[in-house]
């Protein structure tokens, strides 16, 4: 199956550093719940890994990640991915993904990606995928803000940045935590039935 | 001497209310399926399945799994390749794959085999098995399959311009199949005052009988023989083309169908699982059981239906049909492994005329490969019987309304007449019997007919109004009883059926059969059949089916063939037995063969009611004092070759109302007429259509397998595929007419398809002609809430 995501974080940091972390696709995956870059093969090309667990399922994704654009006069980034769970699942994504800056203080992450998921995924989670993934990336645009803002100031020390957004120590959870997604789940339900969504 | 009716009773032979004699072990969970079956040293089976429905398969590595304690191997189609079984042929003429070869086709097909000590270590070795595979693009749609530059998808037929069924015109085209006279037809619509046309689709949908298929294979290697336990829906078939594909000698194989639950269609063909779990068995000497879970059941076994069709009707301006066109895309997924007689690669579609009398008519059809699943079965119904019914009753509801004339009065209109019987089809079926309008009458007159378009009237009127509300009518004609065999056949053995008799000394008698009961319950009806006939009771009738080494070779039980065609050997059989007991009866009563007459349970001296032999009297005289000249013992043996096809008919009205504000359709009444001939059982009557009419329903109001543009399939487990329970299902009225077949012995045509096939027009002419007052023609089916909402939501009247 196909979807189509178009999301819109904002963050609680200036774009400067939160650029720091976008290019650096092993910050990214960092700050993804239960990804891992595991490998680099070369300048543009990864080997990751995915775990995600929901209730009693559980898969477990490794694929290829490449860097297919990267812009840092307009902070955007192209990648895509594609990877395959030995359960019989497959999946495929060409993400774009580019910052706004709002203000000195304030940004904006844009992300705009065209998944196709194949196999069990999407005969059986096909109907939950919408409500997963808002989830999965409000944990995602979270660790990827702590992750920034714990950057040091790019007016204080702009050099010595670089390279520092992989190792930011900036807390974050390693697998996509299945009592979170239950509850993420179960609070947009709720809010769903008065009209609104978190 | 007891009273004729008192002795009539006795025998509980037709005609009677019988209760099912299969019943005691089902609701006892005593009954014996092929999972129950447990051989010492039984090995286990599993499937590696396709998760992309288009690929290429780059590499299959097995090491990993092999290494698990408890796994005995695994085999991939280069594996079968030296024993030629990684293909099989298909009842279609076309092959299928029995594991995937170099290419996957659709999703879930099997790619890989496991066998394992239990079923938990094969599940896990499957797991183990790595698949390399290079995606391909899709082709889903049938319509872009036929595109010039589209994929292809059968790359092993590579060149093949001339397919079992006539030319290919496209690397995805499979056949085109033409009946009617079309010069004649496109004449009548030239001519017509008034045509119509519509688009139809009949969506993809499933059996989903409540057992999944499954075998036990066992080949003994010291006697050369293969015992196969099967869910099969037609065990004799089964044994040729096992003995053909494997070059067994077919008396060394031996195909048991024991307890079904349920076929519906679904176990007529050959699966690879049957196959893997054979050759597994062959190749390691030891019992190896496969039985598959509900989804590999959906995804990957049989589907029936997939048809695009686009009808069209010619009148007069009174309602008078004149001509008959119909166009069919039929969807038959990545191998052509239709269950059709070998002649008939759209079975009876032809059957499409229905209850009128059409001048003119003409039909195509066009077969077409997509990355689905194959199969294509009767699914409760004759060959796409279904299919033909739904066209045709939904277009005569179109044309009424095109010309303002009420739905019953049309058909009326249209009516092949009782006396025009033998009626010759305009494509040239021989009709036997029927009283379509005397049906109708009947209907009508049960339900207030008027009385409920007067209320629908005011409903319309009434802005208040929260629901809409609509009568669904259908007036059908099947086609069952498959059938003659200068017509039909499968793998070129002609449909005929067979029934062997013995009766014993005592008065007790075994019947075998070739069909396969999977809930019809024909232990208990062919006993009634044998208890009328013979005269001796039912109750000491055994009848035995499905096991090949010891009953008579038939076609099996699908499309509604077991009454019409087994019924019919099992009278002709009984014949027999009835005609050798007249003589036993005269040389014990010392008179002439015709100095006898015949009354329920005996044969009584002409003139002289006081000098009778009872049949119980004559099975122990054929065992102990045979009259001079005459071989001992009762037994007969009849294969009947049916001379035509049966013709069951129906009128079937549903009222429905729809919430304006939901868009769900609550089915407020349903109105069954069936005429099936001669009733042998009117309460297994009664409960057949009770559950053609609930899975017409199903099929109605919910079932379909939807696909996403890769080819996943959205809807195999029953978390998504509607089975309704007792909680959603309606309540039946249902009510009878007799018209018996006069080419039956009997009389009998079968009913068990025909609430099916009846309804689920029904159904959709009743949801349609809710809409019908806002210029609604056409809704495609499931017409689930969601459905129905976005029809209210485009009219306007949503809530």
């Amino acid at each position: 199956m196909e979807v189509k995501l178009e999301k819109r974080f904002p963050l609680a940091v200036d774009a400067e550093r939160a650029w720091l972390v976008l290019r650096d696709v092993r910050a990214v995956a960092a700050s993804m719940p239960g990804a891992e870059i595991v490998e680099q093969v070369d300048a543009n090309r990864y080997k990751g890994t995915v775990k995600v667990k929901v209730g009693p399922a559980s898969a477990n994704f490794s694929g290829d990640v490449e860097l297919l654009e990267i812009d840092p006069s307009a902070r955007r980034l192209r990648i895509s991915a594609t990877g395959a769970d030995r359960g019989g699942s497959s999946a495929a994504m060409d993400l774009t993904a580019s910052l706004e800056a709002v203000d000195g203080e304030r940004s904006v992450l844009l992300g705009s990606s065209h998944v196709i998921v194949n196999g069990k995924f999407a005969q059986f989670g096909g109907r939950l995928i919408g409500q997963v993934s808002d989830v999965v990336l409000a944990q995602f645009a979270d660790n990827f803000a702590a992750r920034a803002a714990a950057l040091p100031k790019p007016s204080a020390t702009p050099a010595s940045a670089e390279g520092q957004a992989a190792g930011a120590t900036a807390s974050r959870k390693t697998e996509l935590s299945a009592l979170a997604i239950v509850w993420g789940l179960l609070k947009n339900w709720v809010l769903a039935l008065f009209g609104r969504r978190a | 001497m007891n009273a004729p009716v008192e002795r009539t009773s006795a025998l509980a032979g037709i005609g009677e209310s019988r209760l099912r004699k299969e019943d005691a072990r089902f609701i006892q969970g005593k009954g014996i399926y092929v999972d129950d079956v447990k051989l010492p040293g039984m090995l286990h089976m599993d499937i590696v399945r396709a998760p992309v429905a288009h690929a290429r398969i780059k590499s299959i590595r097995k090491e990993e799994a092999l290494k698990i304690p408890g796994v005995h191997a695994v085999l991939t189609a280069d594996d079968l390749k030296p024993l030629k079984l990684h293909w099989m042929p298909t009842l279609a003429g076309d092959v299928a794959a029995v594991l995937a070869d170099q290419k996957v086709h659709f999703q879930m097909q099997e790619v890989a085999v496991v066998i394992a000590d239990d079923r938990y270590i094969a599940a896990d070795a499957v797991e183990a098995v790595q698949v390399e595979y290079e995606e391909l693009p899709a082709l889903i749609d049938p319509h872009e399959a036929l595109k010039p530059g589209a994929v292809v998808l059968r790359e092993d037929l590579a060149g093949r311009t001339e397919g079992a069924h006539g030319a290919r015109t496209h690397p995805n085209h499979i056949f085109t199949w033409e009946a009617g006279d079309k010069a004649a037809t496109d004449a009548a619509f030239a001519r017509a005052p008034v045509t119509v046309k519509e688009q139809l689709l009949y969506p993809r949908v499933h059996p989903c009988p409540l057992e999944t298929c499954g075998c036990v294979a066992s080949f003994d290697p010291v006697r050369g023989e293969l015992t196969t336990y099967m869910t099969s829906q037609a065990p004799h078939v089964v044994r040729t083309v096992v003995s053909l594909l494997s070059g067994i000698p077919e008396s060394k194989v031996r195909i048991i169908s024991p307890d079904i639950g349920g076929g519906f269609g679904n176990k007529v063909g050959v699966y690879p699982g049957y196959v893997c779990a054979i050759v597994a068995s062959i190749v390691l000497g030891r019992p190896v059981k496969w039985v598959e879970d509900r989804i590999e059941n959906i995804s990957s076994t049989a589907f029936a239906r997939d048809y695009h069709m686009t009808g069209e009707l010619a009148a007069t301006s009174d309602g008078k049909i004149t001509g008959l066109r119909v166009n069919v895309i039929a969807d038959h997924g990545a191998f052509d492994a239709c269950a059709d007689p070998t002649k008939y690669p759209a079975g009876m579609f032809h059957i499409c005329s229905g209850s009128y009398d059409i001048a003119a008519a003409y039909c195509r059809v066009d077969g077409v490969y997509t990355n689905k699943a194959p199969g294509g079965v009767a699914y409760r119904c004759s060959f796409r019987v279904t299919e033909a019914v739904y066209l045709v009753e939904r277009m005569i509801d179109v044309l009424a309304q095109k010309l303002g004339i009420d739905k019953a009065e049309i058909r009326y209109r249209n009516f092949i007449r009782k006396e025009q019987f033998p009626y010759r089809s305009p494509f040239g079926f021989e009709y036997d019997s029927g009283d379509y309008r005397t049906a109708l009458a009947k209907v009508l007159a049960a339900v207030d007919y008027k009385a409920l378009r007067s209320e629908q009237a005011a409903k319309r009127k009434d802005p208040a109004s929260s629901s809409l509300m609509g009568i669904g009518i259908t007036t059908f004609t099947e086609v069952v009883g498959a059938g003659p065999s200068k017509m039909c056949d499968i793998l070129g053995v002609g449909m005929f059926d067979s029934c062997e008799i013995r009766v014993h000394p005592t008065g007790s008698a075994i019947a075998r059969m070739g069909t396969i009961n999977q809930g019809q319950g024909h232990q208990t009806t062919y006993a009634q059949i044998i208890a009328t006939e013979i005269g001796i009771p039912s109750d000491v009738v055994q009848v035995e089916e499905g096991d090949t080494s010891t009953a008579p070779y038939g076609l099996g039980t699908y499309g509604s063939r077991s009454t019409p065609v087994a019924g019919a050997a099992i009278a002709m059989a009984a014949r027999k037995i009835h005609a050798k007991a007249r003589k036993i009866a005269a040389h014990l009563l010392e008179v002439g063969d015709r100095d006898l007459e015949w009354e329920i349970d005996r044969f009584k001296v002409k003139g002289d009611g006081s000098r009778f032999k009872t049949m119980k009297d004559i099975c122990w005289a054929a065992y102990h004092e045979p009259p001079p000249g005459l071989e001992p013992g009762l037994e007969a043996v009849h294969y009947y070759d049916p001379p035509n096809f049966t013709y069951p008919f129906g009128a079937y009205l549903c009222v429905v109302d729809i919430d304006k504000g939901t868009g769900e359709v609550k089915v407020r009444r349903f109105y069954a007429l069936d005429d099936c001939g001669t009733r042998i059982n009117p309460m297994i009557i009664e409960g057949q259509i009770h559950g053609g009419l609930t899975e017409g329903f199903a099929v109605a109001l919910g079932q379909q397998m939807p696909f996403d543009a890769q080819g996943n399939l959205l809807g195999n487990t029953l978390m998504d595929y509607f089975l309704p329970t007792a909680v959603e299902t309606p309540k039946w009225e249902t009510d009878f007419t007799v018209t018996p077949s006069p080419h039956h012995p009997i009389g009998a045509k079968g009913v068990a398809e025909s609430p099916h096939v009846g309804s689920i027009p029904c159904f959709s002419n009743a949801v349609i002609d809710a809409f019908s007052h806002l210029s609604v023609t056409h809704m495609n089916m499931p017409h689930t809430s969601w459905r129905v909402w976005q029809q209210l939501e485009t009219c306007g009247i949503a809530r």
